[in-house]
């Protein structure tokens, strides 16, 4: 017996493309085209679906970053570019998010640097990238500027736009070609607010992507499902509003108590099953970019998203 | 004195005979879009006499088209101009000046151009577009007047010298046209577009001084297509340009732009965010106290003419905090002026409960309760950080500007703390109150075609809907009809939007197709159907915010109402609480339903159930606070005793007596239709 998936769904999620190929005024290996979908992931019948992508997540001043990554990663995190690198060749992430931590250091004005960030990150991988400036308002205009002048023709994922931050990051996407990560808490009504704010100023529809804001597993994740349920739902059932693709990231899942609590022993094992497994959710949840931030996550997700697309699930039948 | 109708005449003649003996080819350096204002309105690249020809008769004579020409011609012969003159702009550096009009850190574009009477007049208005984060272009005599004045010119200063003549004021339009067709979508071409983006979305004011000539005049008036106000200055007659002075020139540009400067720093020394929002100052926290039933104290929000206000200013009539006891309950009257272009009468009281939000940011600051009712404390910790009373001003003030960019241009707040003059402006501002009330008070829901939404709660209860109408407020009670449909008014993307009732349904129980169609909707498809008026067929969802619960008591017949103050247990068997759990979450539940205590008097109330003649039973206090309305209604309705025939508790506390009681007094439901 084979269950009825036909949820009497008529629209389609926006494809967003992600990364420039030199073809198209680039100089990433690949362009990613997230979206397109028309029902909940990993469901029979949906033989075009590839699973999400999972974007590996370095950053340009690590001091602040999980001591697990660091301790994994080693002497690596002290050099984005070569960080990045191995994002790519070593752990096999399908994109790069950068974030701009040294941009949050009290005072910071080297707003040149930025630039030069992106540009290194760029020049040693050439996966699709996804930029996290600075999160203080009173340098976004500038920071945004730099990551989107220094990106002219990648086609970045620039982050985040939230209700009151957005303009700042709407512009460096209209005025470079990016697209935008637009977040909201966890709350549908609000992100479809945010993607009207975000399309009113200019920005067209295929370059954003909704980020719900995710919790850890056991510490809100369910909340998180939840708001991407209805969001997802609601999109499928023809908001136009709110019918971009999801991105996930996780990160409190490498801080939670059960893992700063662990035996030293098995501490990196609990770290890569707490990231594991929410990522795991959020997939199931129909996010299109699963974010990680420990190397050992990437295969573990990679094999699972090939068992769920390849195993018919025949419900009921015996 | 020019005749401005008789130069465009003139100079509309002379451009067509230059374009006429235009010859030779011409472009621009560093742009993708040729001659800019030609492309973008024709979507044809003109570099020679042919293109040029054929664009200027597409364009029917169009003089910005015809002067681009010349330009680029007299360009490509004689070079660029020497510096300081930019000349012609390239395109990377028109994208990042995009990025900044995008981003909000420049507000909108200026345009100076001709000869000013006084240069010390002229940096007068160029400072004054500095401060208002304008970028200003300069063409003409304008220019070395300005250096000779020693005013900085350069993009750094948000001043920029295009050229010698004003001519040159071609290329603030070719930069409009590439901004549209970099940031608006504006397919090279598609003239309307073009047209409507700058009309709508280039935030663009002309201030044209004395001294130009024919064509120069006949290419600023140009401009006017383009929806950018024309301001002038000196002895420019008839035409439709606007006549200014020094003095106001700017503002008055800028307001008939709706350009609007925004606030982004609250200067006080106290923190102030949404974070503070819950906190509470307790007594023994408390510095000094307003209001609370302890001291006079009321707050009045009030539109006003632009003139009449100056904006951000805070007056303090009475003693400051230095000179009030610790401990002390002092008066306090926060008066709000505001004026915008957008504003309307009718959005006063929306906004003037924002004050009870914006005091609570304040870290050390607190409210409660509205109007007259009022309670302000302010922390000992804020005082010792040297908060006064004139800062509590200060953060109104930038709070509504910050929060309603789109409708206020002004706001000015003063607060009274002079025990006597307080209550002259207390009567006046009760006088106002009661002005609101009868306002909203005679409007029946069958004298509007909409009402209006309410998600507010799908944070918490994803699947609820509030419909509110005039008769039905929201089951919160903060939110009624008309709050509604300003807030809708003001946020058309936010949580209150309106619905179109559509066919009546079932008349008794308030049904309506375009209501079940929104709330089908809204509620993500949970809920099909929707009664305003009933409890006990497809009554309303219930987010948890509700004021009081009416249910059904099968045993009576009758509908009871508890509200959320009262602790005790109901005739139901259950306490408020315990009801409120079972109803939440935003699930329909008939024969239980979430309301405010407005509704309670509302000709709508029950009326599914035959009316308010089903009430049998209400907590005491309940019964108390609603009694001089309750009892002037009934006595309208001809029914004076219905009044004491509602139960309390302390005429019956359970079930078994209410029976009895409602017996004794023959209450109506008794011997209503049974309800189930």
């Amino acid at each position: 017996m084979v269950s009825d998936v036909n949820f009497g769904w008529s629209s389609t999620i926006v494809k967003v493309i992600l990364g420039a190929t030199k073809t198209n005024g680039g100089t990433r290996r690949l362009s990613y085209q997230i979206g397109g979908g028309t029902t909940l992931p990993f469901l029979e019948g949906t033989p075009d679906f590839s699973g999400p992508l999972i974007a590996f997540e370095i950053c340009d001043d690590p001091q602040n970053w999980s001591s697990i990554v660091r301790n994994y990663c080693q002497d690596i995190v002290n050099d984005c570019g070569e960080w990045a690198h191995a994002a790519d060749s070593v752990y096999g992430a399908d994109m790069i998010r950068l974030y701009l931590t040294s941009t949050r250091q009290r005072n910071f004005s080297d707003i040149a640097s930025v630039g030069k960030t992106v540009e290194s990150v760029l020049s040693k991988t050439s996966l699709p990238l996804i930029i996290e400036g600075s999160n203080e308002s009173t340098i976004d205009s500038e920071v945004f500027l730099k990551c989107g002048e220094a990106g002219e023709g990648e086609r970045l994922l620039l982050g985040t736009a939230e209700a009151g931050r957005y303009r700042s990051i709407a512009a460096a996407a209209m005025a470079y070609n990016h697209s935008v990560i637009a977040q909201s808490p966890i709350d549908v009504n609000l992100a479809k607010q945010l993607n009207i704010l975000l399309k009113e100023i200019g920005v067209a529809r295929d370059h954003i992507v909704i980020d719900p804001y995710t919790g850890s597993l056991g510490y809100g994740f369910e909340y998180s499902y939840s708001a991407m349920e209805r969001i997802r739902f609601a999109a499928l059932k023809g908001d136009a509003d709110l019918a971009m693709p999801v991105i996930c990231s996780a990160i409190d899942s490498l801080t939670v108590k059960e893992v700063r609590d662990a035996e030293p022993a098995i501490q990196d094992d609990i770290a890569v099953q707490w990231e594991f497994t929410t990522g795991l959710a959020a997939a199931a949840a129909g996010a299109e970019i699963i974010c990680v931030r420990h190397p050992r996550t990437i295969p573990l997700l990679r094999k699972a998203f090939t068992n769920l697309k390849s195993e018919k699930t025949d419900m009921g039948g015996q | 004195m020019t005749d401005v109708e008789l130069a465009i005449q003139n100079g509309e003649l002379q451009l067509k005979t230059a374009i006429t003996n235009i010859q030779g080819t011409f472009s621009y350096e560093d742009t993708a879009y040729h001659l800019p204002i030609s492309y973008a309105l024709t979507g044809i690249p003109v570099h020679d006499r042919n293109t040029s020809l054929d664009v200027f008769s597409r364009t029917k004579d169009n003089s910005l088209v015809a002067s681009e020409i010349i330009l680029a011609k007299k360009t490509a012969g004689n070079g660029k101009e020497e510096s300081p003159y930019t000349g012609f702009i390239g395109d990377s550096t028109i994208r990042k000046l995009g990025y900044s009009l995008v981003d909000g850190s420049i507000l909108g574009l200026a345009l100076i151009v001709g000869t000013p009477e006084s240069a010390g007049s002229a940096a007068a208005i160029c400072r004054e577009l500095q401060e208002k984060y304008m970028l200003t272009f300069l063409a003409g005599p304008v220019i070395p007047s300005l250096s000779s004045a020693g005013v900085k010119l350069g993009l750094e200063y948000r001043l920029i010298p295009l050229g010698s003549s004003a001519l040159y004021s071609v290329h603030f339009v070719d930069i409009i046209a590439r901004v549209a067709m970099m940031f608006g979508g504006v397919t090279p071409g598609d003239m309307h577009r073009l047209l409507s983006y700058a009309a709508e979305r280039a935030k663009a004011i002309v201030i044209i001084l004395p001294g130009l000539s024919d064509e120069e005049i006949a290419l600023v008036d140009g401009m006017r297509v383009l929806g950018f106000p024309i301001l002038s200055l000196g002895d420019y007659q008839k035409g439709a340009w606007i006549s200014a002075t020094p003095e106001n020139i700017v503002r008055t540009g800028m307001e008939l732009k709706g350009i609007r400067v925004n606030v982004t720093a609250i200067p006080i020394p106290m923190g102030c965010s949404p974070a503070f929002e819950g906190k509470s100052i307790r007594k023994e926290e408390m510095f000094v106290e307003f209001g609370g039933g302890r001291s006079p104290a009321f707050e009045l929000l009030q539109m006003k003419n632009a003139n009449e206000i100056k904006d951000g200013q805070v007056t303090v009539i009475g003693p400051e905090i230095d000179s009030m006891k610790e401990g002390s309950a002092n008066p306090l009257a926060i008066i709000i002026e505001v004026a915008g272009k957008t504003m309307k009468k009718d959005y006063e009281p929306v906004l003037e409960r924002r004050i009870h939000n914006f005091v609570n940011y304040g870290e050390g600051s607190w409210h409660v309760a509205q109007r007259d009712l009022i309670w302000v404390r302010l922390s000992k910790e804020a005082v010792a950080k040297g908060v006064r009373i004139e800062h509590l001003g200060k953060l109104l003030a930038s709070k509504f500007r910050m929060d309603f960019p789109q409708l206020l241009d002004a706001v000015s707040v003063t607060l009274i703390t002079d025990p006597e003059k307080i209550l002259v402006a207390k009567t006046e501002a009760e006088r106002v109150y009661d002005e609101r009330d009868a306002r909203i008070k005679g409007m029946r829901d069958g004298d509007v075609n909409t009402f209006y939404s309410c998600t507010l709660c799908q944070t918490f209860a994803p699947n609820h809907v509030c419909v509110i109408t005039p008769e039905r407020p929201a089951l919160c009670g903060a939110i009624s009809w008309l709050d509604g449909k300003i807030a809708y008014e003001i946020s058309p993307a936010g949580a209150n939007q309106p619905i179109e009732k559509g066919a009546v349904i079932n008349v008794l129980n308030g049904e309506f197709d375009g209501v079940n169609r929104f709330v089908k909707k809204a509620s993500h498809g949970e809920i099909d159907r929707c009664s305003l008026y009933s409890v006990m067929e497809y009554p309303m969802t219930c987010c948890g915010c509700f004021e009081c619960i009416a249910l059904m008591l099968p045993e009576v017949n009758g509908i009871m109402v508890v509200n959320r103050e009262f602790k005790g247990l109901t005739p139901s068997g259950m306490s408020f609480s315990t009801l409120a759990g079972t109803i939440g979450g935003g699930a329909q539940t008939p024969g239980f339903a979430g309301i405010s205590k407005g509704y309670i008097l509302s000709d709508r109330f029950l009326q599914g159930e035959g009316g308010i003649e089903r009430l049998v039973w209400m907590p005491a206090q309940l019964k108390e606070e609603l009694k001089p309305r309750l009892i002037k209604k009934f006595n309208e309705q001809g029914k004076p005793d219905l009044f004491d025939k509602i139960a309390d508790e302390t005429k019956a506390a359970t079930i078994e007596d209410l029976m009895v009681y409602l017996d004794s007094v023959k209450h109506p439901a008794q011997t209503m239709k049974p309800l189930v």
